[in-house]
């Protein structure tokens, strides 16, 4: 028995503002009826501004609640990285949701939800914890992916998502009931404990839950051989929600993966490394690869997420401070160019109904500012210098190459050498390609203030992080130590 | 007299649950039925709680972290029928003339 508990609710103001956020944005759908199109986002948006500065009050706080959940920086890094990409995701949905979906009261509260969700996933140091958060997380999106109810491709793409979502989450469970077996505990920090002791007498149970958890988590994030759902759920979802799931969904995967593997696996890393090395490789040679033959943008950057999960699973498998801190480093530069991608090719949809490759010709003269942003974006994600893609990237692979795993960092140069051909695919339709003849008529497209302001916002983000990522990395590198002092 | 937990070892539960578990699996991957799918995918949790509440009565005497484990997930596992079975209806109501197969959804490829 440990009477020892911390039971200090106030470390968890953050969240409960955001679960009264959801519960809010209902009650105000439902009872104000005549407000509720136009001003939802905004208020949606306002609840979460107050949440991420909430948040900054916790800097430098290393506590847990109940054993439980840590509140510490690592925490606190991905409270405001997590809000922050919900905040943009709302904004960006604004319009899409008023032309394509009904109901936008349940959307905007599940988002807010899922948020919560990812939020625990990084902060759980159990692993009963870490599972609910993931479910939470992962049950707000099967229903936001299926959310156009009304259109076939949406509701395929959130079945396939779910089906396969409960499979993983069984193997997941599985693996971690074993590592419960052969530890006797499901907090990191005695799950690590025990495997310090060595792991004699129950090496093949431990062998069976690891690779399980490896399995379960890779389905999360995507990696390759757990990969068959990204495209399709990528390809049907609402616009906003496969930016959302390119940023939250992942970036959630690793945050809880880092803790996991650095917290409680990191004395049995010989049973695990070689696994993450076989399905970073795989991740990074076959998502790029299948990236190329795309025509549709999404399932393209789908794709290219995957391609972008082998990157930072290399960051897993070479496990130590100064890994860890440039993976956080990579994913804060991937996020906020992938976001400045999709917030671009939202608008051009909003504008269009434009979804595949060939319908971005002459996107340099229907909407010069999204053409410009989306090619920053794509270069950034190739890894071109001058933006974020490619210093995060160089800082990755070299601090993966000094940590044993040069062959890995190599692979990945020539996956990124791959990648550029498929992201200059569609800068040459944007830029080259004549624009349709209905251009003439129509002329340019009229783009809304507000997703102006974001992609120009998301834009200098990308060459913030390309041309002065000193402050960005410190901030990392203090992240990741928290994870390796206890 | 030998209590339960003395007479029978632990292995024979493992045993046990590792059976469910590979049904499961065997009815995910061989059924087209998506209502079949997600029952074979209950019969994977089961196999979890059985597990867990296994290794909470040998391995972890005084806490029972395993049977809230347990607990957790039957609960989880409820929730998730609930969602799966909504969006599987939603999915078969838009395309009339089908039987519930999963291969007959099937306009997002490659």
């Amino acid at each position: 028995m440990r009477p020892d508990l911390n039971l200090d609710y106030a470390l968890l103001v953050p969240e409960y503002i955001l679960g009264l956020l959801a519960l809010a944005i209902i009650v105000i759908d439902l009872m104000m009826p005549k407000i509720r199109k136009d001003a939802l986002p905004f208020i949606t948006a306002g609840g979460l501004a107050v949440a991420f500065a909430v948040s900054l009050l916790y800097i430098d706080t290393d506590d847990n609640f109940a054993g439980l959940l840590s509140i510490d920086d690592y925490t606190t890094f991905f409270r405001c990285f997590f809000i922050a990409v919900t905040f943009v995701t709302v904004l960006a949905s604004a319009q899409y949701v008023q032309t394509h979906l009904r109901h936008p009261g349940e959307y905007y509260s599940l988002l807010v939800i899922s948020t919560v969700g990812a939020i625990y996933m990084a902060a759980a140091q159990e692993l009963l914890t870490a599972y609910i958060a993931l479910e939470l997380l992962s049950f707000s999106l099967y229903v936001l992916v299926s959310y156009a109810k009304m259109e076939r491709r949406s509701n395929e793409a959130g079945m396939k998502y779910m089906l396969l979502g409960a499979f993983a989450s069984a193997l997941l469970l599985y693996g971690i009931s074993f590592i419960y077996g052969a530890s006797g505990s499901t907090s990191y920090a005695e799950i690590a404990a025990a495997f310090e002791g060595g792991t004699e007498g129950f090496t093949f149970g431990t062998l069976i839950g690891l690779t399980l958890i490896v399995a379960g988590l890779g389905f999360k994030v995507a990696a390759v051989p757990f990969h068959m759902w990204t495209p399709d759920a990528y390809e049907g979802a609402p616009l906003p929600i496969t930016a959302y799931l390119s940023a939250t969904s992942k970036a959630a995967g690793f945050a809880l993966l880092l803790r996991l593997f650095s917290g409680a696996l990191m004395p049995v890393i010989d049973d695990w490394q070689f696994m993450l090395a076989a399905v970073s490789a795989i991740t990074m040679a076959l998502g790029n690869l299948i990236a190329i033959q795309q025509r549709n943008i999404k399932r393209l950057l789908a794709y290219s997420s995957i391609g972008q999960v082998g990157y930072m699973l290399m960051g897993i498998t070479a496990l130590s401070p100064e890994v860890s801190s440039a993976l956080l480093l990579h994913m804060t530069g991937y996020v906020i160019t992938n976001m400045a991608a999709f917030t671009a090719i939202i608008a051009y949809h909003n504008a269009s109904g434009a979804e595949d490759v060939s319908d971005f010709r002459g996107a340099s003269d229907r909407a010069p500012l999204l053409a410009a942003v989306l090619t920053v974006a794509l270069f950034s994600l190739a890894g071109m210098p001058l933006f974020a893609g490619f210093l995060t990237k160089f800082i990755l692979f070299q601090s993966v190459a000094d940590n044993g795993y040069f062959w890995l960092a190599a692979l990945g140069v020539v996956a990124s050498l791959v990648s550029l051909y498929y992201y200059l695919t569609v800068i040459k339709e944007m830029y080259v390609s004549a624009p349709p003849d209905s251009f003439q008529q129509e002329g340019r497209f009229r783009i809304p203030l507000i997703m102006q302001g974001a992609v120009i916002v998301l834009t200098l983000g990308v060459f913030f992080v390309g041309l002065y990522p000193a402050p960005l990395f410190e901030l990392t590198d203090s992240v990741a130590a928290v994870l390796f002092t206890s | 007299m030998e209590t339960a937990v003395e007479q029978i070892p632990l292995e024979n539960f493992l045993f046990v649950s590792a059976i469910l578990f590979s049904l499961g699996v065997y009815g995910v991957l061989s059924r087209r039925n998506a209502v079949q799918i997600l029952m074979s995918v209950e019969l994977m949790l089961n196999a979890v709680a059985v597990n867990f509440v296994a290794f909470a009565v040998y391995t972890d005497g005084e806490l029972f972290r395993g049977m809230i484990f347990g607990i957790f997930v039957i609960i989880i596992a409820a929730a998730e029928v609930g969602l799966a079975l909504g969006i599987i209806l939603r999915v078969f109501r838009n395309r009339p003339g089908t039987a519930g197969n999963v291969d007959e959804v099937a306009e997002l490829k490659w």
